[in-house]
């Protein structure tokens, strides 16, 4: 099937997405879109001091006001369960301590409460009047997670230490990543509607399945009591995997009060208690021969996890395959501080480990004095080292060629401040990502209709990314139908288990489902024939037919004589034929082969050292990650990947009082993300080498190779710029001040500049930064 | 003392070409009036702060954050939601042409992009993609489709200028 794929007409072209129409006229219903009669609304409320013990709570006030139905808290709102991993082999959880589970409370905003009221007002006002006293104590909030921690070795191979002693170059450098919050714009939410003892909940989730199985749980019922419902989500990036502690609240007072109860968490609020990616301290040493060959590579990191939660962000996954060398080591710990759960955010680990080796990378190719785009093409391993095992697909080596040539890298000069373009001063930086393909279990079920139309059905949600238009392109595709002719239904728990949007593995997921899918159904269309009145259907063995583009045709003589489903189905008076497909995950197994996507990410930009404007002009992406489905959809995510590492470079940053422990920026205002006005000129470029390893298109997933490397990429093209390395994000107009101004001397200063202008920044940098103002 | 529901206010909203006789608690926002009584969900609520955009709506033919005024102040007004543009079938040309350039992902935001996006047709705004960047600034896309909106807003432009 995917020998011919030059025949194709949907999969592989751009393709607008088939839920556009209900997207830009307000009729796709996102969760808190639902409203059901006699609903009534609930507001949480959260710790105020950030650890100590809850002593005692005053609901009086808050339970006396106008329209307040009823104030939950640890002592009423019923039992609500500990879920965990023992539930199956893979569930995503990773606030494990059920809410108002004790009278700890272990980080700011912690729930220990939650008002019921008539209205979104009533219900806001009494969640205020809540009164509650603690015995509070001092917040764990320091950030500088290596000191004094103690690293676990996760990987190694040869001899790390000896041979960094021994190498002829050596970098040795810490490198620091905040807390960045997901801040999808559709916020957190659950409306939760029981009847009997039945349960819905139309929820801002990205995998039904697993909100299904692990509130079962949290909420003590059977599986098939539970439904849940995202028809549209809001994006997540990572951060409405996690069934948190909101989505219990809701649900137990929509069985306690017996009503349907909305609860939507205020921006606030998704700051405090749903998810964050974790801060990270990574160290890494890098040592290399004269000529750039790397001999020893070690990438040691530290990040937050929260107080009783335990949540690791794989900062060196790609360190032990992404280069050759001989002599490679990992370690980390987690860094326990009074924060709540971390949880997945888009590309975790990839994204800020490869903000660290790629700066790594960079300062080495400085050291050496050999163009950065030469270093790597230097380090290329001709196989996975860390496994011993080929790799399925990895075309690194092409993506910098072609992000360099497309730049237009062979004009840059290394020089610090070097380069300028209309009185700007320009950097050009580059760097490189790699991240896992497979795919999650799966299953699909495909109807051929009478009426010629197909349905496609999967427990599966678009979270923005174009699954529904993916699922309407293979079923389509393979049946002959235009898309519009294929019905989609995701979204519903109740559907065949589909695949968990998270990890880029959705649509890698869904192909060979819906592809053996569409195998039964064609296998059932050849059983039908034989109810044909023709008898030369009706009498020809199924063995000699075969279903080409959803039409009957006997094998001998394809271009013969045919029907199509709906012909066949019509007069058999059939009103349907239903195939089922699945197949299994590819997380747990040992692979033979080292499947990833890679990334080679090219930025600009320009800097004005007289006011200190840094701005992101220019990135090239090159993306090697199988075969593309929807190009235009995937051209836009890849686009919002680069557009969102622009602000992990430049702006985000969740900030914390150190003394409260309270996140201080939590509002959309505060916390500084890309907009319209800071996004540069991208290009996206797709090498589309099918990986057929992961499925039978060769398609992988894409949503965070996209984002790996950015960060990287702009660091470096600010050093190129500015000549002064920032290791700790986002790059912040004060570290540039502050390095510029004090003109601190380097202590071994690799690749002397030269200003020629007035306008070069200070020639001399700091060679440390981990002290820089955050 | 807080309101109770004798407090609530009897409302008539002018909405989308209709009329719309409502009674809600006097701190309700228009955000919330139209979303949670008049039951027009196309109107989205990003941060509840003016900071996002998403909840954008006309007034009187200008784009104002529905999230940072409350329904009472309104009754005087002709207010226009997503859904008085066009719906699937019948849509506006902006609509139109989101759905071709792609400019969303997850589509929350989208309702005010296009809003904003209307809006800014009969602003002076400049003619170059840096001009439109810059009258869009309050509108947030985490997806980050920023180029995609922008090449369909400026399609429009040129549309409208034949």
């Amino acid at each position: 099937m995917a020998a011919n794929m030059g025949n194709n007409t949907l999969i592989g072209k751009p393709q607008s997405r088939i839920d556009g129409p209900v997207k830009v006229s307000g009729q796709a219903r996102y969760t808190s879109d639902y409203s059901f009669p006699g609903m009534l609304y609930a507001v949480p409320v959260g710790a105020t001091v950030a650890r100590g013990k809850l002593l005692s709570l005053d609901t009086k006030v808050a339970e006396a006001m106008p329209g307040v139905r009823a104030v939950f808290h640890g002592g009423n709102i019923g039992r609500l369960y500990r879920a965990s991993f023992l539930m199956a082999d893979l569930v995503l959880l990773d606030e494990k301590r059920p809410p108002l589970a004790d009278n700890d409370v272990n980080y700011f905003g912690q729930y220990i409460a939650v008002v019921v009221a008539d209205t979104f007002e009533q219900a806001t006002a009494a969640a205020d009047a809540v009164e509650a006293r603690y015995a509070a104590e001092r917040p764990v909030m320091n950030f500088d997670l290596l000191r004094g921690t103690e690293l676990k070795q996760s990987d190694h191979r040869g001899d790390a230490v000896k041979a960094f002693e021994s190498a002829a170059v050596k970098i040795d450098q810490v490198y620091s990543t905040p807390v960045q919050t997901h801040n999808a714009i559709e916020l957190h939410g659950t409306v939760a509607v029981w009847e009997g003892g039945n349960c819905t909940l139309y929820d801002t989730v990205q995998g039904v399945g697993n909100h299904q199985l692990v509130m079962t749980q949290r909420l003590g019922i059977e599986r098939e009591q539970l439904r849940v419902i995202t028809r549209y989500l809001g994006s997540g990036f990572g951060g409405k995997i996690s069934a948190w502690g909101h989505c219990c609240l809701a649900a137990a007072a929509a069985r306690n009060l017996n009503r349907p109860v909305k609860l939507v968490l205020s921006r606030r609020q998704a700051f405090e208690s749903a998810g964050h990616r974790p801060a990270t301290q990574q160290r890494v040493r890098l040592g290399a021969t004269a000529e750039g060959k790397l001999v020893s590579l070690q990438h040691d990191y530290v990040n937050t996890t929260a107080m009783v939660e335990d949540f690791t962000e794989y900062c060196a996954e790609a360190s032990p395959f992404l280069y050759s060398t001989a002599n490679m080591s990992s370690s980390s710990a987690l860094a326990r501080r009074t924060l709540g759960a971390a949880t997945s955010m888009r590309g975790p680990g990839a994204v800020p480990g490869s903000f660290a080796l790629e700066s790594a990378m960079d300062e080495l190719a400085y050291q050496l004095r050999i163009d950065p785009v030469a270093l790597r093409h230097r380090n290329e391993p001709a196989l996975d080292e860390s496994m011993g095992i080929p790799f399925s697909s990895r075309h690194l080596t092409e993506a910098l060629n072609m992000g360099a040539e497309r730049f237009g890298w062979s004009q840059r000069s290394s020089e610090v401040g070097s380069m300028k373009r209309d009185g700007l001063t320009l950097g050009w930086g580059v760097a490189v990502a790699a991240w896992g393909a497979g795919r999650f279990a799966s299953s699909a079920a495909v109807d051929l209709r009478a009426d010629g139309t197909a349905r496609v059905s999967c427990g599966t949600q678009d979270i923005g990314t174009g699954t529904y238009t993916i699922l309407a392109q293979l079923v389509g595709e393979r049946l002959g139908l235009a898309m519009d002719k294929v019905e989609v239904a995701i979204g519903d728990s109740n559907l065949p288990a589909g695949p968990l949007s998270g990890g880029s593995l959705v649509t890698s997921s869904l192909v060979p489902a819906v592809s053996r899918a569409l195998d039964e159904v064609s296998q059932r269309l050849i059983t039908a024939a034989s109810l044909l009145p023709d008898v030369r259907w009706s009498q020809t063995k199924p063995e000699d037919l075969q279903v080409v583009k959803g039409r009957l045709v006997v094998k001998a003589n394809p271009s013969g004589p045919a029907l199509s489903f709906s012909e066949v189905l019509q007069q058999t008076g059939v009103r349907s034929l239903t195939g089922t497909g699945s197949s299994d995950g590819t997380i747990l197994e040992k692979p033979k082969l080292s499947k990833h996507c890679f990334s080679a990410q090219f930025a600009e930009v320009t800097w004005q050292p007289e006011m200190a404007r840094l701005r992101v002009s220019r990135v090239v992406t090159v993306i090697d990650s199988g075969r593309i489905i929807n190009p235009k959809a995937g051209r836009n995510q890849i686009v919002g990947a680069v557009v969102m590492g622009v602000g992990m470079a430049l702006f985000e940053g969740t900030e914390y009082d150190p003394r409260k422990g309270v996140a201080l920026n939590t509002n959309l205002a505060d916390y500084v993300m890309t907009t319209h006005a800071d996004t540069p000129d991208i290009d996206v470029i797709f090498l589309d080498y099918p990986d057929f390893e992961v499925n039978e298109l060769g398609a992988k997933g894409i949503g965070e190779i996209g984002m790996a490397g950015v960060a990287g990429a702009i660091a470096n093209a600010t050093y190129h710029a500015t000549g002064v390395r920032v290791r700790q994000l986002p790059i912040r107009i004060e570290a540039l001040l502050e390095q510029n101004q004090t003109g601190r001397e380097l202590k071994k200063e690799p690749w002397p500049t030269h200003p020629t202008t007035k306008t070069t920044p200070q020639p001399h940098r700091a060679n440390d930064s981990p002290d820089a103002p955050s | 003392m807080a309101p109770g529901t004798e407090d609530f206010l009897k409302l008539s909203l002018h909405i989308n070409g209709a009329a719309h006789a409502v009674r809600v608690d006097p701190r309700t926002t228009l955000l919330d009036c139209l979303r949670e009584t008049v039951h027009l969900t196309g109107t989205k609520k990003g941060c509840d702060h003016g900071q996002c955009g998403a909840c954008t709506v006309h007034i009187n033919g200008r784009r104002v954050n529905s999230c940072l005024t409350f329904a009472a102040m309104h009754e005087a007004d002709e207010i226009t939601t997503i859904e008085g543009l066009g719906e699937p079938g019948t849509l506006h040309p902006m609509q139109v042409a989101f759905v071709e350039h792609d400019g969303y992902q997850c589509g929350y935001c989208t309702s005010g992009q296009i809003m904003s996006a209307v809006a800014l047709l009969k602003e002076p705004c400049g003619p170059s993609d840096q001009d439109v960047k810059e009258y869009l600034g309050g509108n947030i896309c985490r997806c980050g489709a920023y180029p995609n909106i922008v090449a369909a807003v400026q399609a429009v432009r040129r549309q409208s200028l034949l």
